[in-house]
């Protein structure tokens, strides 16, 4: 508690201790006046506050490298949570909504197959450079890049089969991470620095796994609208390294300013949201009944298991994003590059790419946001900003940059929320969020885990 | 002259007209193009919808020209305005309305009937004192973080004309907001009002060149170059952040008035963030710390919504949306090749 509140001003902290002796005071009252909705407005909380603490962890990644707002995050929020509507509309409302558009399909595959192929030009160049002629290069880059936008092609327009069409990329996935895993394990086990012995084990359990989730995968077809997920998750993750390495490499040496990149992010946001209303029209639609959507009583208070699923899903991200940044030395980059971006390029860290997957790895957290809450409520063209902007805010009230203060934020943000509006009706809690957010900016800009 | 071609030539005459043009003279291009596409439309649409659109026109300037003030002058991005238009509209709207609520049996607001010209004073003063509490608390912020509290009062306002019903009716909106009546006169004529609308927007281009030529637009600029340096000089930065701002809400608040007169029914979906984007796209689009730019990108913005009816298969519904998709790539163009917007004297 000590170390949180070294970080105001004076008059700052005693308002700080004000408001917040004010705010556990009037908790505390609340809560004796009756226990069981203040555990319903808990569970509430716990549920938008995962999606929010998702929201902001990407967030603040991003930002903490490139340093400026990006707003096609809530774009991808939005792709993410209208791509699984749009795989499986179908079970949403049933049959009514054909959305099967050739032109859509066209340009997401365009997409994918741009991103695949600049992505294995940046890893195979270096490698196979002297050895293939850069014609040669050229040619591999380009069929790889164009299997997989036919693939992609493919994978939307034919959703009902998604489980026989990407089932296959996910046991591999799978069988790669588990591969991964089993080789760690081995050398931690046997002290084996690279050894031999530990790649062919792990190989041969990661295909055999690989094999395995990719048959099960197949042969169930209940598995579609959680692969659907993953389809949208990689799609908006695409989406977004398209958008950086088309555009924002480009625009990051030209502009003086952060300002100039918001904007360009800004049209970005206007163009995207717009193009969905025209597919998608702007009414609220719904997504399909994901499972554990039926509510459960738990001390006196309902809440769904999805819920808990999405608490835990924001947990596990936060998990394997800590691993990421802290022990791998991909993160180490990415920490060098947010603390200095040129001399991180003099010391030999390829920028570019490393920028790249971090804005990947945002958007696929801000599509994960867009689908769990669109899950839980409905979706619509224009969620994007607004979940852009709780992201937005959740990471100012943790602290910049900092993913401690990501996690906590966002919880924070919607236990806040949530308990905020107790006494006032439900829609005045994006006015409660943003007046949490001008306070925490003028007598705690640094957030509750400033970056250190 | 923030252009790439150079004014003069080597003997230090001005070039001509077509010389200019030919050499991709930007600013001569796009105001070329915009008159151009004016008169295209007076044609092929007929002098009545002209006139509707113009009206259009005059409110989007007159806000473009106001938001430029502060983006263009202080170099913060705000997509607050949208709040300070709504202030006005709805001042004008509820002190004008002429319907009896309580007979309606609905959630009702007092009906005060006041004339639009006495009702409009009283909207910009409330602009200006929501604008100074607010300045006075958004003055320590700037770059993205001004972006997003400016979001917040956007939110925050658009939330307070939803929900607040006691005085705004909510999602029901305002009915029969009056015209605006000059002697015995009712402006209840599209013309008639479009005049009006012109004269509004003259007066507050006039007050926005006065202002920006004054030695206090020239201070302005200063602060907007380097806020150190012009408060090393002895100027107090923030009371003139200050300032500008509150005239330039109070400029909106003539804009939210003559646009609920216009409509004579407004509800808050008339002001919600999306709206202010678009404004804010408009004047990075027009150009920064230019009224000229501003001017063209509100026509610009305005006709490019008839232009899409061009584009075949895209129904009706969606022109304004794919005029959005429009502008989000022009701002991304822009971006990358003209980051002063087309008339645009200042770097963003």
């Amino acid at each position: 508690m000590r170390r949180l509140i070294a970080s105001g001003s004076r008059q700052g902290n005693i308002l700080a201790i004000a408001l917040a002796t004010l705010v556990v005071a009037y908790l505390a009252w609340k809560v004796t006046e009756s226990p069981s909705q203040s555990v319903q407005f808990a569970f509430n909380g716990l549920s938008v506050g995962a999606v929010y603490a998702l929201l902001a962890m990407g967030f603040t990644l991003v930002y903490s490298t490139v340093w400026f707002f990006d707003l096609y995050y809530g774009a991808a929020a939005a792709i993410g949570a209208y791509s699984v509507f749009y795989l499986r509309s179908k079970e949403a409302i049933g049959g009514l909504y054909q959305v099967q558009n050739p032109v859509v399909n066209v340009l997401f595959a365009a997409v994918v197959a741009g991103v695949v192929a600049w992505a294995l030009y940046e890893i195979l160049w270096p490698r196979l450079r002297g050895r293939v002629s850069q014609r040669g290069m050229y040619g591999i880059v380009a069929a790889a890049g164009a299997a997989a936008g036919v693939y992609s092609g493919l994978v939307f327009t034919y959703t009902d089969n998604i489980h026989l069409l990407f089932g296959p990329v996910a046991g591999l996935a799978i069988g790669v991470i588990v591969a991964l895993g089993v080789r760690e394990a081995l050398q931690r086990l046997t002290g084996d620095e690279g050894g031999r012995v530990a790649a062919y084990v792990s190989a041969a359990v990661g295909m055999a796994v690989a094999v395995v989730a990719a048959a099960l995968i197949a042969g169930t077809p209940e598995t579609k609208l959680y692969l659907s997920w993953a389809v949208s998750c990689l799609l908006a993750g695409c989406v977004g390294l398209g958008i950086y390495r088309g555009l924002y490499v480009t625009l990051r040496q030209r502009a003086r300013s952060p300002l100039v990149m918001l904007v360009a992010s800004m049209g970005i946001l206007l163009a995207i949201s717009a193009a969905i209303t025209i597919v998608f029209e702007s009414a609220p639609r719904p997504l399909p009944d994901a499972f554990g959507s039926r509510p459960l009583e738990i001390a006196g208070g309902n809440i769904k298991g999805f819920n808990f699923f999405t608490v835990g899903v924001s947990l596990v991200g936060f998990a394997g994003l800590l691993w990421l940044l802290q022990r791998t030395s991909f993160g180490r980059s990415v920490r060098a590059i947010g603390d200095d971006e040129d001399v991180s390029k003099v010391v030999g860290i390829n920028t570019t790419v490393v920028i790249a997957i971090v804005f990947f790895i945002g958007a696929v957290f801000a599509a994960m946001a867009g689908i769990l809450s669109g899950h839980d409520t409905a979706i619509q063209p224009r969620m994007g900003l607004l979940l852009l902007l709780k992201g937005w805010i959740a990471s100012v009230v943790g602290g910049i940059g900092n993913l401690y203060g990501a996690l906590v934020g966002g919880f924070a943000l919607g236990m806040v929320e949530q308990f905020g509006i107790w006494d006032l009706a439900g829609e005045w809690k994006d006015v409660i969020s943003f007046v949490v957010l001008i306070l925490f900016l003028s007598f705690w800009p640094k957030g509750l885990l400033p970056r250190k | 002259m923030a252009t790439n071609t150079p004014e003069t030539t080597e003997e230090g005459r001005r070039p001509g007209l077509i010389p200019r043009l030919a050499n991709g003279n930007v600013e001569l291009w796009a105001n070329l193009i915009v008159l151009v596409w004016v008169i295209a439309f007076v044609l092929w649409q007929g002098v009545g919808f002209a006139i509707t659109i113009g009206t259009v026109f005059a409110i989007w300037a007159i806000l473009a020209v106001s938001l430029n003030l502060v983006i263009g002058f202080t170099g913060l991005l705000s997509v607050a305005h949208i709040g300070f238009f709504g202030i006005g509209a709805y001042s004008v709207a509820i002190l004008t309305s002429k319907t009896d609520y309580s007979l309606l049996r609905t959630e009702g607001i007092p009906t005060y009937e006041l004339p639009f010209f006495a009702a409009l004073p009283v909207g910009i003063a409330l602009a200006g004192l929501t604008a100074l509490v607010v300045g006075v608390v958004f003055n320590r912020f700037r770059d993205d973080v001004f972006v997003l509290v400016s979001f917040g009062f956007a939110i925050i306002s658009f939330n307070l004309f939803l929900n607040a019903r006691a005085i705004t009716r909510g999602a029901f909106g305002i009915h029969d907001v009056a015209r605006p009546v000059i002697g015995t006169r009712v402006l209840d004529g599209e013309l008639e009002f479009l005049v009006m609308a012109l004269v509004c927007l003259a007066l507050v281009s006039a007050l926005a060149w006065f202002i920006v030529t004054s030695s206090f637009g020239r201070v302005l600029t200063a602060i907007r170059e380097d806020e150190q340096a012009a408060s090393v000089f002895g100027y107090q930065v923030t009371h003139y952040k200050l300032a500008i701002w509150v005239i330039s809400a109070m400029m909106a608040a003539v804009a939210g008035g003559l646009f609920s007169s216009w409509t004579s029914f407004i509800d808050p979906n008339s002001f919600i963030l999306l709206e202010s984007i678009l404004l804010v796209s408009i004047v990075i689009l027009g150009g920064l710390a230019t009224i000229w730019g501003s001017l063209l990108g509100a026509m610009t913005f305005v006709l490019l919504e008839e232009g899409m009816r061009f584009i075949p298969f895209l129904p009706d519904v969606y022109v304004g949306q794919a005029r959005q998709v429009v502008l989000g790539v022009m701002l991304v163009l822009l971006m990358l090749f003209r980051p002063q917007g087309l008339l645009g004297r200042y770097r963003l």
